[in-house]
């Protein structure tokens, strides 16, 4: 096998798990305030996105290469369309995270809808909307190997290739190679979401916040 | 109400009602005036409208009919998040933004309304300041405080851009008793500095009659009972509604707001460690005095001696080498109330308790007898059979007895 493609076939994949999740992130948030805001239309969207879904990859990638070519446009229009189903509900999950007292008392200081929208609720979500989108960039990053069958290359490459040639290191060093791919972009959002959001409180001690120079004790421990 | 002085706080409700579309009415034909400056209580059970009667005042709610005037301004008029920036909010369990630090959640009013961020931090470090924050907790975030921390950090938040009227819901009932009764002595401490005219709903009458000038107790579908001071509400219930609300030992209650002043204590039962046992227990004879209040040279108490343990004494003891007993809680004359008298002595092993100065030097003891005679010059309480005159000399008030009668017209 040739090693010299493969830091070339990583990059590809990771392009490939990465952008329609960041578009599928673009599309999802404005869908998802509409959805918090407007009951009703949430289940219609839910279910839009779930039949989506439900289409195989492979059948849209050839419905889409009159359009698009055998270009990695039509990977990833299909792939972003698959991650709405796991964004969409996470913005809305993380819009609905806000806590009602956090909300009103926003209200009730003077912030109009959309500047504490803005300013309030979608920082409060951002949690949520990164645990989407790391589903969406793990599960991206290996449908985009079933590029490979229509000549968009990606780490599907090796998969494939070794498989015609019966070499199973090359189809092993691919499937590592995608595993470790999903996991360090994984950890890389693990990443932002920590750098973004120094104010959630570490799991073990969510319980028992600390009290600083206060000098009454908070006997009833903190908040529920 | 016209001869009322012109404040900037000033909050009058005229014949405010707030229906729901299912029917329900939880505010009904409300008539209320809050004062510029003072501290009105709402109270009542779960779902009488007090809370809605708050939100309606910056329009987190708006009423179905009838008006909220702010110093003299229909609110109806004014676009809401503007009206709001000059009111303060201060809700259960604080509900700070999480995802900001201390002083920017105090800053949020200020950053509002566009003074920069460097103006609105040091408005929120001197904010720290008056509700009793140390600056080290301006960098941290709201889950690294206490319940009662966040509570205060709400309170300035709220205080953030002077506005002259502070809403309060529910502020304290997150946090557990202790906390909460310095939270209450706070509130009163800042509310004697800067004057707000404050609005606070709450279901704990004891609260309620804490931490008011005036009390609005609320009876079930958003109707007032009585508005009142605390004192009167004690001393005058208007129904058996608001008599059974306020409790059953309302009458101890009341004796908070008599003054210990008025009582009228003993100084012959205290003597100086230094005089000699003998003359003790002479002076004990003459007087009858069962108990000898032991005082040292700085004046200030030492322990109670029992008369009959000072005769058995050798010639050259003095009084302060007997065995003293604890002398148990003092009270202040001139600052406590007769409550604070009454509760000292029962808690005293003499059943007598000791009256100190500013200064905790000893005035004086008491005794039942004393402090039933302050209590008889204090007036009985009235009950509500007396209640038709009271309520008929509440005008004080404004909206109590207008609001009876409206809803006799309505029940």
């Amino acid at each position: 096998m040739d090693w010299q493609q493969v830091p070339t076939l990583v990059w590809e994949s990771a392009k490939l798990g990465i952008l329609p999740a960041l578009f599928g992130l673009i599309i999802s948030v404005p869908l998802g305030i509409l959805c918090a805001r407007w009951k009703w239309f949430y289940p219609p969207v839910l279910s839009g996105a779930s039949v989506l879904y439900a289409i195989p990859s492979l059948a849209l990638f050839v419905v889409l290469i009159p359009y698009t070519g055998l270009t990695d446009t039509t990977v990833i229009i299909p792939l972003t369309l698959f991650s709405l189903c796991v964004l969409i509900p996470n913005v809305v999950d993380g819009l609905r995270s806000v806590p009602e007292p956090v909300r009103q008392a926003a209200t009730a200081m003077g912030f109009g809808q959309w500047r504490r929208l803005a300013q309030v609720e979608l920082p409060i979500s951002v949690p949520i909307v990164i645990a989407g989108l790391r589903v969406a960039v793990v599960s991206s990053i290996s449908l985009a190997t079933l590029g490979q069958l229509i000549g968009v290359s990606s780490l599907g490459y090796l998969l494939i290739d070794g498989y015609q040639r019966a070499f199973l290191t090359e189809i092993l060093v691919g499937g590592g190679l995608i595993i470790a791919l999903a996991v360090v972009c994984d950890l890389l959002l693990v990443l932002v979401r920590r750098m973004l959001t120094p104010w959630r409180p570490p799991r073990r001690r969510r319980e028992q916040p600390e009290a600083v120079g206060d000098p009454v004790p908070a006997l009833a421990g903190g908040t529920p | 109400m016209g001869a009322r002085p012109e404040g900037h706080g000033v909050i009058t409700f005229e014949g405010v009602t707030k229906r729901y579309p299912g029917g329900t009415v939880a505010v009904d034909d409300l008539n209320l005036e809050v004062p510029d400056g003072q501290t009105m209580v709402l109270v009542g059970p779960s779902g009488c409208g007090k809370t809605t009667t708050l939100r309606m005042i910056n329009r987190l709610i708006d009423p179905s009919s009838g008006r909220i005037l702010l110093d003299g301004q229909d609110i109806q008029q004014s676009d809401p998040p503007t009206l709001r920036r000059g009111i303060g909010y201060v809700i259960q369990q604080a509900g700070l933004f999480p995802h900001r630090t201390i002083e920017d959640n105090i800053g949020t009013v200020p950053l509002l309304i566009g003074w920069g961020k460097s103006k609105a931090r040091d408005r929120a470090r001197e904010l720290m300041r008056l509700v009793g924050l140390d600056d080290s907790l301006a960098r941290r975030y709201p889950y690294q405080l206490s319940g009662g921390q966040q509570q205060r950090v709400g309170v300035a938040r709220a205080l953030a851009a002077d506005p002259p009227v502070l809403l309060m819901d529910e502020p304290f009932s997150a946090v557990d008793p202790i906390v909460r009764a310095t939270l209450q002595d706070e509130l009163l401490r800042l509310q004697a500095e800067l004057h707000k005219t404050i609005v606070l709903v709450t279901h704990d009458v004891e609260e309620a009659i804490k931490v008011g000038d005036q009390v609005a107790i609320f009876r079930p579908h958003g109707r007032v009972a009585q508005v009142d001071s605390p004192e009167r509400l004690l001393t005058a219930p208007a129904d058996s509604y608001v008599e059974s609300f306020l409790g059953f030992d309302r009458g101890i209650r009341r004796l908070s707001f008599l003054a210990a002043s008025g009582l009228s204590l003993d100084d012959t039962a205290v003597i100086s460690a230094s005089l000699p046992a003998w003359e003790a227990a002479e002076q004990a004879r003459r007087t009858g005095e069962p108990w000898l209040l032991v005082t040292g040279a700085d004046q200030k108490p030492r322990g109670w001696v029992a008369a009959d343990e000072l005769r058995p004494l050798p010639r050259e003891a003095t009084a302060g080498d007997a065995q003293l007993r604890p002398y148990g809680h003092t009270f202040g004359v001139s600052t406590d109330s007769l409550r604070a008298a009454l509760d000292a002595t029962l808690l005293s092993p003499a059943g007598r308790a000791v009256g100190v100065d500013d200064q905790g030097r000893v005035v004086g003891v008491t005794s039942y007898e004393r402090l039933g005679a302050a209590v008889e010059a204090g007036g009985p309480a009235a009950g509500p059979a007396g209640a038709a005159g009271a309520a008929g000399e509440a005008g004080e008030a404004g909206a109590a007895p207008a609001a009876e009668a409206s809803h006799t017209g309505t029940a």
